[in-house]
């Protein structure tokens, strides 16, 4: 179904012949799929997260904290005190006894990925952090979309005094690296009342309100135990797509400046079509193929400068990839797996993106050169 | 008669694609002689400029020069192979499709020079001009100085010693002289102001210099053969008549051999002394000018001569071929002439098996002809139903 | 156009852009929730002290005014002080620079040195094992974000080998320099090794997006170039195969490559800013990620400006290189 809606919307955007080249290209090469594949499971495991969460998240497990994931099993040295038939022993100077036991923790299966140093499941860290990492890489690229396109196409078809103008705009968020703008942006922002905004959760929602009956839903206790509302950071998600609009205006301006003397271009203008329907109508179906490309390439990006921020504290949501990653710093060697986890969770993520965006470039235009950047 | 320097029997080539196997070249025999001009005409698909390739075993993958024997009669190279590979000496002869194909590379330069069909994309955009010749000047001196590391895997200039000349300036590849040897050669081509223009890069030479610029390359090398892959179809036309005149002035004043391929037939009639008319991969009349000019007998070469606008002749209709060339796919192919679909004088036989080459007449050895009207008149009687194109007959009504 | 009339042109382009970022750094205090004057002051101290205390910073005056005087001062050289430290700006900031620019270059030296070869081995044994290893490797890199990458290489490498400094602050390539002017080479040598052993992760875990993008970027430029024109007449024409690969194909594959990499510096730096917060790196980014939680503003701005006016500049030199390599595109 969701097949079926992509190629609806793909042949309004594309002519037969590039959708054709496309479905070759996926066909022919087993990496898209792959990236394809694990791309549909992310998501499916950002929208489902409540019914996919072995635990709720943020539920603190003081005895159970630290926990190796399966197959893992940790050890550490504590300091016992001596018992003898219960009681406590002391030593010649009056201090109670202890010595250095070896105390075993072995994973369990109700925490597959362990725990963290608070007791909470780390699976279902990663299951949620997965929405905070979709949500602002697939809103904030859209942000950053619409935004650059707009600004690039009025640049490239007007020319001239406007196209200065918008450039050097352009000219001076590029003097930024993206990173470090997105640091100071965030950080001054970060303690404003917009910083984040809670989303009601719609599954836990339904499963705690009666007006839909609990038998509809699949797990329903479970899923009433779960968050009901998720924080989606606002800040970062608009610092991200300021920070990257402009790569968007290159490309659709670049397009817009080629298309813009193209005959039929001239034709339409002959007829005296308006602007505003020159640009939507003729030059942006014919721009959209390497905006795809980069918007593919950008959501990528973004959801790296998000765990960045996140590991930097700015995020404003403890559910995130990159805040779990920062909050196992300090338990490196001893509890790896809280830093590594969520880690593996972008890396596996970014992947699938690039292997979509790289099936994506080659079907779609191979001259297309230069990536965006984070 | 001059001796031939070049001998070419049954040279196959096929490309193994993901789509199937395409057969570019099909046993294709002629014979360059010294100092002569050898013309090979065709469409384009026709495989001749694969044929160029093969020659120069610069068939790409998934390309592969599959059978055939290419004879080149050079007494250095007798010489230089005659105890390694016994089993590729024939006399004054060295069936190079038997030698290694770094003995082949080293041969690329000095003994057989190409130049392309465009010459803007045929240069580095980036290097320049005087500089890319003055390579072609060293790989010949080189080749001199040093044959047997000429001969090597890595041609007398591997890795290690690239690594060295990009850091100490006085180690590069090109010296001083072949930089001098470079300005004389654009000289001798005719480019005015010969210094300056070999500062230059390609993209500041117009089309007719840098082809120029390219034979100047070419002799460099002091080849024996020059293939002459479509010189002039990427110029304009005055400046091709320029081209033309310059290659046959350089070809009489050294007596080079060129292997000239091209669809102009023009180009043809006014440099070559042996023709070969390709077709499908394969070559349907081979012959001397005059011959096949004047006599053709296959029908495509007809056509081809036809089809030409006569300006100063009275001829009133121009005649084309009819059809298409047909697919070089192995699978499409039949055990049948390849042009019989397009024929205005198809017979039956002409579909019951391949043509062999045979002679235009009997008793004359040197025009040969791929097709049974060599030998048989044309039967109308016996003329393949028209049009139908699933063999029905035509019924009367 | 001559390459010092491009640098005049450019160089006045550089300067509106930079009055820019100036212009949006100075705004950037004014949006920011929260007085300057209350980092400084406990929240219980009066009105009075705390209008003195505005007043001392100029906090009072009409906007423009301040936009003038900031203007002013910084085309002295004086960024304000820090309201942490009560120390200059200027001091602190450039403290730090040298240390995130070492950083940085290593991080682009292992780049290059590593995925040039890489690149070009993949293209020319293409399909093969080698080109598979290489083509993963670089899905990887890209993929990876650095600060987790730093994570992992003091893991899994700090860690277990016990080689790699992980809590001791390095002693910078200056104080190298400062060491072998001042005769004392011992002192000279054990700094430059200490160096080499703090920079080698941080440099790894920072450059290993670049190494993979610019190995990508390398194989398909080189695959590109291969199967032209030009490189089957410079076959054609007898020249060793290695000049063909290395004297013309790689030639034209690094040409776009600089453009690309000019493009990329931003990144570069961003990531600078955070491996340096993994590894404890004592540079520009440190003091950023510092101030912005102490909210000292005039530091972070001062940084701002410098870290943008680099990039300007970096930015500029590497346009010239590019129009400088490439012979089809002269400096106009």
């Amino acid at each position: 179904m969701i097949r079926s809606l992509l190629a609806w919307l793909a042949s309004r955007v594309m002519s037969p012949r590039t959708l054709r080249n496309l479905k070759a290209e996926f066909r022919r090469s087993t990496l898209p799929k792959i990236g394809l594949v694990v791309l549909v499971i992310v998501l499916v495991t950002a929208v489902f997260a409540p019914f996919l969460a072995p635990h709720p998240p943020k539920d603190q497990d003081l005895e159970n904290s630290t926990q190796p994931p399966l197959g893992f099993s940790s050890k550490s040295v504590e300091e016992v005190e001596v018992q003898d038939n219960g009681s406590v022993v002391f030593d010649d100077e009056g201090n109670i006894l202890t010595e250095n036991q070896t105390v075993y923790e072995n994973a369990s299966l109700s925490h597959p990925m362990g725990t963290d140093a608070n007791g909470r499941d780390l699976l279902s860290r990663v299951i949620y952090g997965s929405r905070t990492s979709m949500l602002v890489g697939i809103l904030g690229t859209l942000l950053a979309a619409v935004v650059g396109v707009s600004v690039g196409l009025t640049a490239g078809y007007f020319g001239d005094r406007v196209d200065d103008v918008l450039m050097r705009a352009a000219d001076i968020m590029l003097a930024f690296p993206s990173l470090v703008l997105a640091i100071a942006l965030v950080g001054v922002f970060q303690n404003s009342d917009i910083h984040t905004y809670d989303l009601p959760d719609p599954f836990v929602w339904a499963a705690t309100h009666d007006t839909i009956p609990n038998v509809l839903i699949p797990r329903a206790t479970h899923v009433a135990q779960m968050p009901e509302t998720t924080t989606f950071p606002v800040t970062v998600t608009l610092v991200v797509a300021l920070v990257n609009w402009v790569w968007f205006a290159r490309v659709a301006r670049g397009e817009a400046l080629s298309l813009r003397s193209e005959e039929f271009v001239k034709a339409a203008k002959a007829v005296g079509a308006k602007d505003r329907n020159i640009i939507f109508r003729h030059i942006l179906p014919n721009a959209i193929t390497p905006i795809i490309v980069l918007g593919t390439i950008q959501v990528a990006a973004i959801i790296l400068l998000e765990s960045a921020l996140s590991f930097l504290g700015f995020s404003g949501t403890s559910l995130s990839w990159g805040f779990d990653i920062n909050a196992g710093q300090e338990f490196l060697s001893s509890a790896w797996w809280i830093s590594t986890m969520p880690g593996l969770a972008i890396v596996v993520t970014v992947i699938a993106l690039n292997l979509l965006g790289d099936w994506l470039r080659d079907a779609l235009d191979p001259d297309i050169g230069g990536e965006g950047g984070v | 008669m001059a001796d031939s320097v070049l001998e070419v029997r049954n040279l196959t080539t096929r490309f193994f694609t993901e789509d199937g196997q395409i057969n570019a070249v099909e046993a294709v025999d002629f014979t360059v002689d010294e100092g002569e001009v050898f013309g090979i005409v065709g469409e384009s698909g026709s495989g001749k400029s694969v044929t160029a390739l093969s020659l120069i075993d610069l068939v790409e993958s998934p390309g592969e020069v599959v059978d055939g024997q290419i004879r080149y009669r050079n007494a250095d190279l007798v010489e230089a192979v005659g105890d390694d590979h016994p089993e590729a000496v024939d006399g004054e002869f060295v069936d190079l499709m038997q030698l290694p194909s770094r003995i082949r590379r080293s041969l690329r330069g000095p003994s057989f020079a190409t130049i392309f069909q465009d010459p803007m994309s045929s240069l580095n955009p980036s290097v320049t001009v005087g500089k890319q010749i003055a390579e072609a000047v060293e790989v010949q001196r080189r080749a001199t100085a040093n044959p047997r590391a000429t001969r090597s895997r890595t041609q007398g200039f591997g890795l290690g010693k690239f690594i060295v000349s990009s850091v100490a300036p006085g180690e590069s590849y090109v010296s001083e002289q072949s930089m001098e040897r470079a300005v004389e050669l654009l000289d001798l081509v005719g480019i005015p102001d010969p210094e300056e223009r070999a500062r230059e890069h390609p993209h500041q030479f117009s089309g007719g210099m840098l082809q120029r610029a390219m034979i100047a390359q070419a002799l460099a090398g002091e080849p024996d053969v020059l293939i002459a892959d479509e010189p002039t179809t990427a110029l304009d036309v005055t400046i091709q008549a320029q081209i033309t005149d310059l290659l046959r002035e350089l070809q009489e004043e050294r007596g080079m051999t060129i292997l000239l391929i091209t669809h102009n037939l023009g180009v043809i009639a006014r440099m070559c002394d042996q023709v070969g008319v390709m077709y499908a991969g394969e070559i349907v009349e081979r012959g001397s000018l005059t011959d096949v000019f004047d006599e053709p007998v296959h029908p495509y070469t007809k056509g081809l001569l036809g089809s030409i606008p006569d300006v100063g002749g009275a001829k009133s209709r121009l005649e084309p071929i009819e059809g298409n060339v047909p697919s070089l796919r192995d699978e499409e192919m039949g055990d049948r002439c390849y042009f019989a679909d397009r024929c205005p004088k198809a017979m039956d036989d002409c579909v019951a098996e391949h043509p062999a080459e045979r002679p235009a007449d009997p008793g004359t050895a040197d025009h040969a002809v791929r097709c049974v009207l060599a030998d048989t008149e044309y039967d109308e009687s016996k003329a393949l139903d028209s049009a139908e194109p699933d063999g029905e007959e035509v019924t009367d009504e | 156009m001559s390459l010092a009339r491009f640098l005049v042109k450019r160089s006045l382009q550089g300067v509106f852009v930079i009055w820019g970022v100036v212009t949006v750094v100075f705004a950037l205090r004014f949006i920011a929730p929260g007085s300057p004057e209350n980092v400084l002051l406990p929240p219980d101290v009066d009105e009075e002290t705390r209008r003195q205390v505005a007043a001392e910073l100029g906090l009072n005056e009409p906007i423009h005014i301040q936009y003038l005087d900031y203007i002013a001062a910084l085309l002295r050289g004086d960024m304000g002080n820090s309201l942490v430290t009560r120390t200059p700006v200027a001091d602190r900031v450039f403290s730090t620079v040298p240390a995130t620019i070492e950083l940085a270059v290593a991080a682009t030296v292992v780049a290059v040195v590593i995925a040039i070869p890489l690149g070009v081995v993949s293209a020319t044994r293409r399909n093969q094992p080698a080109d598979y290893g290489a083509t993963l490797f670089s899905l990887l890199g890209i993929s990876t974000p650095n600060f987790w990458l730093g994570l992992m290489l003091i893991l899994f490498v700090a860690v277990p080998f016990d080689v790699f400094p992980t809590s001791t602050r390095p002693v910078g390539l200056l104080e190298v320099g400062e060491r072998t002017l001042a005769g004392n080479l011992d002192g000279a040598a054990a700094g430059l090794e200490n160096w080499l052993l703090h920079i080698t992760l941080p440099a790894i875990a920072l450059g290993t997006y670049f190494t993979a993008l610019i190995t990508r970027l390398t194989r398909s430029g080189m695959l590109e170039e291969l199967g032209t024109d030009y490189v089957r007449a410079a076959r054609a024409k007898g020249l060793p195969e290695t000049l063909v690969r290395y004297s013309h194909a790689l030639r034209n594959t690094l040409i776009p490559i600089i453009t690309v990499v000019g493009l990329q510096l931003g990144t570069l730096i961003g990531g600078a800013v955070i491996t340096e917060a993994v590894f404890d790196w004592p540079g520009l980014g440190t003091l950023v990620i510092d101030s912005i939680n102490a909210r000292d503003w005039p530091i972070v701005q001062g940084s701002l400006i410098v870290i943008a006016t680099g990039f300007v500049l970096l930015n500029i030199v590497v346009d010239a290189l590019y129009t400088y390599v490439n012979p089809q595109v002269s400096f106009d």
